[in-house]
């Protein structure tokens, strides 16, 4: 056996190691067979069961899904296109004929009327109408597991938390049966960070590494994996001696993992006495349990976009206050920070319901807020189902990518406007809900003044904080290595956002990825950070490194890192900061 | 025979959703319900045969009922399609 590694990208850490389970693509697997006249009826009743036996899988799994509530709700509208395709004569009845007039296998009769079937779909105009024919393949494809003998699309292996599943891509129907499996890893040819495979990897918080291209051809049943989301790569038949070094490795990360959970319920604090607050960035209701076990003080940063996944239209005011109020009263009481729609460049659709635009540059177009004031009834409608979930909870609002005064006075106006009409509605809301506004721009760090005298806190976005000041996109390979958290613009800027914030005693937070580096959480603690949030996983590391943390003797090195534009400095300083 | 016309509001036409629902509720109904957008005719009762109407933003639809419960039918199917432009 030969040792490879196969590259993607890992959407959700951590080291895996099993044996390869493969999700077919049954289509391509199909056998065509002549079957004698006195079969026919046979070959029948076989379709006819297989139908049947999907009809009631799909029904179970709504129901599960239902009672478990923590998938977005356009994963229930799909089971039911599914469940209803499935009836469909055109797929039901269809076939039977085909295998009566072609005395062929009911797999091929199956294929065949499949193959008709796209081809009306693709003639369709509508692009989104055409890609619904990815709904008739999986649907076809769970009727072609069944009639060759593997029940669902999920194999179950008696092993399953060494197993680890290896498939082309994943439908809502098996990522919503992930949810009750325990697999290991799991490994996609195609998605991306926000496909079915990495949002339910992340939430289970197993590895997963996707867009591997052809994983799924180059890797056999029953083969040796090692998948380490961390660092995007899996081995396939690893030797001995790096298997052992993963164990090794991955033994040492469930230590330290163990060790980590003591602290839970411990308040984060450095030696010097500072409080400082952590919260977890979250981007699914569903995401809550991890959240309450990572031991954070509550939500920093609820991402909303989630809203628009795996749908066409967009969602409606009752759809987002469901998801905001479970979040806010899951919380208990601690807070949590709703993000309006942050929809433009890089996280959307490419197309939201004729709202789409072609944009030159899309990091400096019509994005987050802006796209949401030019948006208005959009707008509206999410600020009154944050406003109405107010009333479940303690809810502070975030609007993304402020970076002017007049961009604010007009958000406030709109929230206000959102307030009025509830009031008239005779809908309850916390009349008192924060306003505050991400740190993103650097025209908001250098103008920060109109933003402290008109916003209640503040969050710094560091992400695109750094986009934008260094003119980089991290997702173009070509410039990807020039993004650098630790650039001395950077530092600086952070530092005089922070400073400002201090001084007229307004909350300030960062949420970023930068906050749960824990290689930095020392330079923000002795710029005057108290507030950080961060993956939820990535919580109890960060406490640890603020409890062996003594501001004290932090303050005078990083007033050094502020001063210096020589980043070989800056390194260097890094480096006795974390000694 | 009841006949109705209503044009779509919702921007994606008949959506999967949408779809989904006018097809739930043509079930519920005796009569036979067929929907017409230009040239194509399409069973209310079936997803693909609705799906591929393709429906797009601002057609105009015809719907039409026979049977028993018609008048029913109709009424239904038109609150069904004109409710999807008003949702999102």
């Amino acid at each position: 056996m030969v040792t490879f590694a196969l590259h993607g990208v890992g959407v959700s850490g951590g080291i895996a190691i099993g044996r390869a389970q493969l999700v077919s693509h049954a289509t391509l697997e199909v056998a065509h067979y002549v079957v004698p006249a006195s079969r026919v009826d046979h070959e029948i009743a076989r379709l006819e069961l297989a139908i049947d036996e999907v009809q009631k899988e799909l029904t179970e799994l709504h129901g599960t899904m239902t009672r478990s509530g923590d998938l977005p709700g356009e994963f229930g509208a799909f089971l039911d296109v599914h469940w209803m395709i499935l009836n469909d004569p055109t797929l039901s009845e269809a076939p039977k004929r085909i295998i009566t007039e072609q005395r062929c296998n009911a797999e091929w009769a199956l294929t065949q009327q499949m193959n008709v079937l796209i081809d009306q779909f693709e003639q369709i105009e509508d692009s989104y109408l055409r890609e619904r024919k990815a709904d008739v393949v999986q649907v076809v494809e769970r009727v072609l597991k069944r009639l060759m003998g593997k029940p669902g699309s999920l194999p179950t292996s008696v092993a399953e938390e060494r197993t680890i599943l290896v498939a082309h891509d994943l439908s809502p129907a098996d990522v919503i049966q992930f949810k009750q499996h325990h697999f290991a890893a799991f490994l996609t040819d195609v998605g991306g960070v926000t496909s079915h495979t990495a949002i339910v990897a992340r939430s289970l918080a197993v590895p997963a590494v996707v867009a591997t291209h052809n994983a799924r051809q180059m890797i056999h049943d029953g083969e040796m994996l090692i998948v380490d989301g961390t660092n995007h790569v899996v081995i396939v038949n690893p030797d001995r001696s790096v298997l052992s070094e993963y164990r090794l490795k991955q033994s040492e990360l469930d230590l330290e993992r163990q060790k980590l959970k003591r602290l839970r319920g411990k308040p984060a604090e450095t030696i010097d006495g500072h409080r400082v607050e952590l919260h977890a960035n979250i981007e699914l209701p569903g995401d809550l349990a991890q959240v309450l076990e990572s031991g954070a003080n509550g939500v920093g940063l609820f991402r909303s976009e989630f809203l628009f996944l795996n749908r066409a239209g967009l969602p409606t005011e009752d759809e987002q206050f469901e998801a905001y109020r479970a979040v806010a009263a899951g919380l208990a009481g601690k807070p949590v920070t709703i993000r309006t729609f942050d929809l433009g460049a890089d996280k959307q659709k490419a197309e939201l319901d004729g709202l789409a635009r072609v944009a030159p540059n899309p990091a400096l177009g019509l994005r987050a807020v802006r796209f949401c004031l030019a948006e208005p009834k959009l707008f509206l409608t999410q600020l009154r189902a944050i406003l109405r979930a107010s009333h479940y909870g303690k809810v502070r609002l975030l609007i993304p990518m402020l970076a002017s005064v007049a961009e604010i006075d007009a958000t406030l106006a709109m929230i206000d406007q959102a307030k009025e009409s509830l009031r008239e509605r005779g809908e309850p809301f916390d009349e008192g809900i924060e306003v505050g506004g991400m740190i993103e721009v650097p025209a908001a760090v250098l103008a920060i003044g109109g933003f402290l005298a008109k916003l209640d806190f503040l969050s710094i976005g560091t992400n695109d904080l750094i986009q934008y000041t260094l003119a980089v996109d991290r997702s173009d390979e070509a410039v990807s290595h020039l993004y650098d958290p630790l650039h001395p613009a950077i530092i600086k800027l952070i530092a005089l956002a922070i400073a400002g914030a201090n001084r007229a005693k307004v909350p300030i937070a960062v949420c970023g990825e930068m906050a749960g580096e824990m290689t930095l959480t020392r330079v923000l603690l002795g710029l005057g950070l108290r507030n950080f949030s961060m993956h939820p996983a990535q919580v109890p590391t960060v406490k640890q490194r603020v409890l062996t943390s003594d501001v004290s003797a932090i303050r005078p090195v990083v007033e050094r890192m502020k001063r210096t534009d020589s980043p070989a400095k800056l390194a260097a300083l890094l480096d006795k900061l974390n000694a | 025979m009841q006949i109705r016309e209503i044009r779509l509001r919702n921007a994606k036409g008949l959506h999967a959703r949408v779809a989904a629902r006018v097809v739930k509720v043509a079930g519920r109904f005796r009569s036979r319900v067929v929907i017409t957008v230009g040239e194509r005719r399409a069973n209310a009762r079936s997803i693909m045969a609705v799906l591929m109407l393709a429906a797009a933003m601002g057609a105009t639809v015809r719907l039409e009922t026979e049977g028993p419960d018609e008048q029913a039918a109709i009424e239904a199917m038109v609150a069904v399609l004109a409710a999807a432009g008003d949702r999102a």
